[in-house]
């Protein structure tokens, strides 16, 4: 695919000047979200050059570091005290970095247990669209002064300001993990399943469905007491295997491996109850579809420009977001314009500089 | 709270009414104990709002007409009290402050007559008697009258009890364990004498001799919490001559009035009965405390299994804080099982005088109770005030579910004489 | 006589959108509006409106926007920052009655709710249904939902499953000029920039929530309450980071002082060890196995801390009354003290014992008696400086020593305010957390909702130095 220019600012003030002088530019990060990529001839500002980890004391649990910094980088670095982000991002073995992953608003299947992205991160500095550096939320676990402008950037694709810099707070890591697969005979036999431990008491780490009747659950804790927690779940799933080896399982699904070169993977929120009119819709289609977080998340691979996804997807008053394939307009499904996100847009954007909203 | 109340100004109560604003921090916990904040959502009919007005009143900030009807509208019920951290005596502020303002505030002539009829018919035995007789030939013609008549004569009952004299001394049975005296007041005796004779022979039961003193009188409860400061220590007056110094305990079976005797000493505070006041007033005991104290004989299980519901009277649980001593004597009952109701904190709506006076609040807070006592699916209700069971009593048959209701003594009695407890009406 | 004329003419447009007795003008039902539940600050608004139904609410804000009326959105009157404390000559906009679960769907795990219902009361409605709203600020059984939204509150249990924030899922929002606006949804994921984010924690000035969904999370399996005695509140502090090293993830890690320990015993009789300088209260939560588990840990790195005492929630009601006394321990203090301030900056956890110290040295050179009561594995302080305001200059010493304290948090590389926010009482401070450029930048978003600053002007932004001075004299 064919880009105009690409900057790659080496430091803050490059990056400050290059959106200063740009009638419209494109953030990036590893481009990973291939789906999200710039459309043909923009300006591309790519945050690769501003990259490290700039502070991270083990025993505070928390880190900040620059927006270009690849999260396996980080993850290995926490790894390395025991510690995690727990909410799986995606693609961090692709490359992917954590400005962009803050900047998609994309959590793996971890997410379910503690949180999303957006529930990690203390605080950011992004470049806002008239080119000044703003910094909002903090390094600490706890904050509550002023605009909490690091959630804004959660999902925000790079329209509102082009983020250089994150604090975000981490977890211990479990000691022990446990993967059980649960089949049944049929899709509404496991979404039933599925809602049934969306309410119980258990303390799970993932929950996903795949069709046709496939659940699968990550639990993860102490090595002492993981046996009789795999065997409390076990009772109450009436079955399950074991899956020996899973991290390689959830690592595939993480990055996506199951979606065929060239799909277009759209990520749809949804909520347990309706995963099953989403999977109605679906199933006639040439689809892959991955229910995740509990049901709270749909992963819909597509085969081709996923126009009649995104109208079957509007019949449902669901909406959703491209992440891989071929590049598009972001947004499928239902369109909502409200008044709220027009006027942030406005605030921090007022020139349009990296693009209208879409 | 800061405050700048010329305390000097108010007498012997002054500084005590100041600690109490003091103490209070504004923090608001008391909202949700506070029945007319829970019914009414306005910061004025919250024990905070009160709290806050009655220092701008004491301050010269606010005339207190202009807080007389939040303040009024407090039913006294003291489930703040329960609920604050921070300690604040809120009737210490209260009680003085009805009396204070009581003075400088003008009522409407309804509003006086109510207050005079009230005050002159319900402390005096004799009086109330008449006056019942004369409601009961109003009563067919109470859906005409005005809310707060209508109120009060919905509250007369059907029968009236033949005057019963009460034995002066009760022999105990067995050997004597305690000697105490009992309140036999004024209300509860004209219109609910059964409870009384409930009370003494339970505590014969149980070993205890009883005086009921001749000379006694209304404890001054009614007049003390609409701020009749000066007619409640007339009546009040009487009683620290007419109990005997050499009791273990003067006994009520009222929450109400045990909660207004405990605070005698309060009441003549600054006057030369105080030291009388304050001696007679730690010698209070409310019937469940004293019992629960005391040990009773567990009494035979009842015939059939039965359901009760125990509602805290305010004035015991916030006023006086026995809140497990009656639980505990019920639990002592055999196949009785004693269970929580909804909102068990929230008061009732009777308090004293407040259903005559604030109707509709009341009336609120009675369907509002009963709703959360039948949720319980309860065979009786159990309570510890006569006030509250006629209240209760009034809004479960409103609500088509008569279950009967009784005091705490009374379940012990039934269960003493092996006796079940009354049928539906 | 031409105010009141004047006065008289504005509420007029107001008096027909509300029936008598829903507009409140009375002296007396306006002093009772005049504080939250920090009284150092008081303002009489032109009056109180009561609405029942949203679109009353929505019809005032436009109102107000139409005649410039500045409007305060309030529920129960708790914040501790003056957040919902009235702009003088403006609209109180009380939201108690607007206090409905519109809807509860427990297969869903969220609440559709109102903002004037009360915290405690979704989880007492989820309660049936094995759920609860984890959000837990201290004035649980009183505080309201909006206002949690609007200052995004904490609590204890903040450490695994974050603040309000973390816990609402879509909002209705009418904003300052009167636009409703709808943003969020009832899913735990979204697609586009988190708005929901961004509203919660915005101290009213954007608007005011009119309909707030709030995900709703199963009860744990098992709780185990560990209260620790030390004979040093650095020791204490000292544990919390021993705690959180271990690598355990209790729900709640919680230290009170000997002040405010002697001042909850004597609210809630909760049974804690009197004689100690300071408690570590400790909660896991979760899986029966795996709490029973985390528990032989814990007890190893409490005891290896150097607690002296250490006890365990004998059942639920011990469990119930240890956390009352902890809860209501700020409004406890008031039992030591005719007043006081309470601050909420943060620390990062490792600055702790630091942090602790220099208060210490602080409360020595002002002379005055600080309290700490604080939600200790978030690094969240909770300084309570005690001080009795009929004493010429000790509230201006203890609004010093308040300072220091903000001061040092900053220093040390934390924040002003963990979940208070920053109301009137902070708003001096927020400049020094913030450069002109990120204020600039909020202000912005600010005049974007509310380009007449109507909506709970004055708090949260500085105020020009010479606008304060003004306002002073």
């Amino acid at each position: 695919m064919r880009t105009g220019a690409v900057l790659r600012p080496s430091d803050v003030d490059s990056l400050r000047e290059a959106v200063r002088q740009q009638p419209r530019v494109w953030p990036r990060g590893a481009g990973t979200k291939t789906a999200l990529a710039p459309p043909e001839g923009a300006v591309v500002v790519e945050v690769s050059q501003l990259r490290g980890v700039l502070d991270y004391d083990p025993a505070e649990f928390t880190f900040t570091a620059l927006a270009g910094t690849p999260v396996r980088e980080v993850e290995e670095l926490l790894g390395r005290h025991g510690q995690y982000l727990p909410f799986d991002p995606p693609l961090s073995a692709a490359g992917a970095t954590l400005g962009g992953t803050l900047a998609s608003g994309l959590s793996g299947p971890g997410r379910y247990r503690y949180g999303g992205v957006r529930d990690f991160v203390l605080g950011v500095r992004f470049v806002d669209g008239r080119g000044e550096l703003v910094r909002a939320g903090g390094k600490v676990v706890k904050n509550a002064a002023g605009f909490d402008l690091a959630k804004l950037m959660a999902g925000s694709l790079g329209r509102l300001g082009v983020v250089v810099e994150l604090s975000f707070k981490v977890f211990p890591a479990p000691r022990a993990r446990a993967s059980l697969r649960v089949d049944r005979p049929g899709f509404e036999a496991a979404w039933g399943l599925l809602r049934a431990l969306y309410t119980s008491s258990f303390d799970l780490e993932a929950v996903d469905l795949v069709p046709p009747g496939t659940v699968w659950v990550r639990v993860a804790g102490r090595p002492e007491s993981l046996p009789t927690r795999v065997q409390r779940l076990r009772a109450f799933l009436q079955g399950g295997e074991v899956v020996e080896g899973d991290s390689g399982i959830w690592e595939e699904v993480r990055e996506f491996r199951w979606v065929p070169s060239g799909w277009t993977l759209v990520k749809v929120p949804v909520t347990p109850r309706r995963v099953l009119d989403l999977e109605r819709e679906l199933l006639p289609t040439a689809s892959l579809r991955r229910y995740s977080a509990g049901g709270n998340v749909a992963w819909v691979a597509w085969p081709e420009e996923p126009a009649a996804l995104s109208d079957l997807l509007e019949r449902l008053d669901l909406r959703g977001l491209r992440v891989l394939g071929p590049p598009g307009l972001p947004f499928l499904g239902r369109v909502d314009s409200d008044g709220f996100s027009s006027r942030v847009k406005q605030a921090l954007d007022p020139v349009g500089r990296f693009g209208p909203y879409p | 709270m800061l405050h700048e109340i010329p305390v000097d100004r108010y007498g012997a109560v002054g500084r005590r009414m100041a600690r109490a604003v003091e103490a209070c921090v504004h923090c608001g916990f008391c909202l949700a104990a506070c029945p007319t904040y829970r019914v009414l959502g306005e910061e004025m009919d919250s024990p905070r709002g009160r709290i806050f007005l009655m220092k701008e009143v004491l301050e010269g900030h606010l005339e207190p007409q202009e807080a007389a009807p939040f303040v009024d509208r407090c039913l006294g019920c003291f489930g703040c009290v329960t609920a604050c951290p921070s300690g604040v005596a809120y009737g210490e502020l209260l009680t003085p402050y009805r009396e204070y303002a009581s003075a400088k505030v003008s009522r409407s002539w309804p509003d006086r007559l109510l207050r005079w009829l009230t005050m002159e018919t319900l402390p005096y035995p004799g009086r109330l008697r008449a006056a019942l007789r004369l409601a009961r030939l109003v009563r067919p013609a109470a859906p005409y009258l005005p809310a707060r008549l209508r109120a009060m004569v919905s509250l007369v009952p059907d029968r009236l009890s033949r005057q019963r004299g009460t034995a002066s001394t009760v022999a105990p049975a067995g050997a004597r364990r305690a000697r105490v005296a009992v309140l036999v007041g004024c209300v509860q005796r004209v219109l609910h004498p059964e409870i009384h004779e409930a009370t003494v022979r339970v505590l014969a039961r149980n070993g205890v001799e009883v005086v009921v003193p001749d000379d006694q009188g209304c404890c001054g409860a009614l007049a003390m919490h609409v701020g009749e400061g000066a007619r409640a220590r007339q009546l009040a007056r009487r009683n620290l001559s007419a109990f005997p110094d050499d009791v273990d305990a003067v006994i009520t079976d009222a929450a109400g009035c045990g909660s207004a005797m405990k605070e005698y000493g309060f009441l003549f505070a600054g006057q030369p009965e105080e030291e009388q006041a304050r001696k007679l007033a730690a010698r209070v005991r409310d019937v469940s405390e004293f019992l629960d104290g005391l040990g009773i004989e567990a009494p035979p299980p009842l015939l059939a299994p039965a359901r009760a519901v125990y509602q805290d009277a305010c004035h015991l649980l916030h006023a006086q804080g026995v809140r497990d001593a009656p639980r505990r004597l019920l639990g002592t009952v055999g196949n009785l099982e004693v269970v929580e109701p909804a909102e068990a904190e929230l008061c009732c709506g009777s308090a004293g005088t407040y259903s005559l006076e604030h109707p509709d609040v009341a009336a609120e807070l009675g369907r509002r109770k009963a709703r959360g006592l039948l949720a319980a699916d309860p065979d009786v209700v159990v309570t510890g005030n006569v006030g509250c069971m006629v209240q209760i009593r009034a809004h479960l048959r409103a609500a088509g579910r008569p279950v009967p209701v009784l005091h705490t003594v009374q379940v012990l009695d039934l269960a003493y004489r092996g006796q079940g407890f009354p049928r539906l009406a | 006589m031409t105010e009141a004329v004047d006065r008289a003419r504005v509420l007029q447009g107001l008096r027909a959108l509300y029936p008598e007795g829903r507009i409140l003008t009375r002296p007396a039902e306006l002093a009772a509006y005049e504080s939250d539940a920090l009284t150092a600050f008081r303002a009489r608004p032109l009056a109180v409106v009561l609405p029942e139904t949203r679109e009353e609410v929505v019809a005032t804000v436009r109102w107000c926007h139409r005649h410039g009326v500045p409007f305060v959105a309030r529920g129960s009157g708790t914040s501790l920052s003056g957040g919902s404390l009235p702009v003088p000559e403006g609209i109180v906009i009380a939201l108690n009655r607007l206090n409905r679960i519109l809807r509860l769907d427990p297969e869903e795990r969220i609440a559709v709710v109102e903002p004037g219902v009360v915290n405690l009361d979704v989880s007492r409605a989820a309660a049936p249904f094995g759920l609860y709203y984890a959000p837990d600020p201290s004035s649980q059984p009183v505080c309201t939902i909006g206002g949690n939204v609007a200052f995004n509150s904490g609590g204890a249990h903040c450490l695994k499953y974050g603040m309000t924030s973390n816990h609402v899922l879509a909002l209705e929002v009418v904003l300052a000029d009167g636009e409703v606006v709808r943003f969020g949804g009832e899913s735990l994921e979204g697609v586009g920039p988190d708005l929901v984010g961004l509203f919660v924690g915005s101290e009213g000035l954007f608007g005011i929530a009119l309909e707030v969904t709030l995900r709703l999370v199963p009860k744990p399996e098992a709780y185990r309450t560990v209260l620790a005695a030390y004979r040093s509140l650095e020791a204490a502090g000292d544990a919390v980071a021993q705690v959180v090293a271990s690598g355990l993830l209790p729900g709640a890690v919680e230290i009170m002082d000997r002040l405010s320990i002697e001042a909850a015993e004597a609210a809630v009789h909760a049974g804690y060890p009197e004689d100690a300088a300071a408690l570590l209260l400790v909660e896991l939560e979760g899986e029966e196995p795996e709490v029973e588990a985390e528990l032989v840990e814990l007890l190893e790195v409490v005891r290896a801390s150097g607690a002296y005492e250490v006890r365990l929630a004998r059942d639920e009601a011990d469990r119930q009354r240890i956390w009352k006394g902890r809860k209501g321990a700020f409004s406890a203090v008031g039992r030591l003290s005719p007043d006081y301030l309470v601050q909420d900056g943060v620390v990062p956890r490792t600055r702790l014992g630091i942090a602790l110290a220099e208060i210490e040295r602080l409360s020595r050179k002002y002379g005055l008696r600080v309290a700490n009561v604080f939600h200790a594995g978030d690094g969240n302080l909770h300084p309570l400086i005690l001080y009795d305001g009929r004493q010429p200059g000790q509230l201006q010493r203890a609004e010093e020593l308040a300072g220091e304290i903000l001061r040092l948090c900053i220093r040390l590389g934390g924040s002003i305010t963990g979940e208070h926010g920053v109301g009137m009482e902070k708003r001096q401070y927020l400049a020094e957390m913030f450069s002109e450029q990120d204020l600039e930048v909020m202000r912005r978003l600010r005049r974007a909702m509310d380009p007449g600053e109507i909506a709970n002007r004055g708090k949260m932004f500085p105020v020009p130095q010479q606008l304060e001075a003004a306002a002073a004299s």
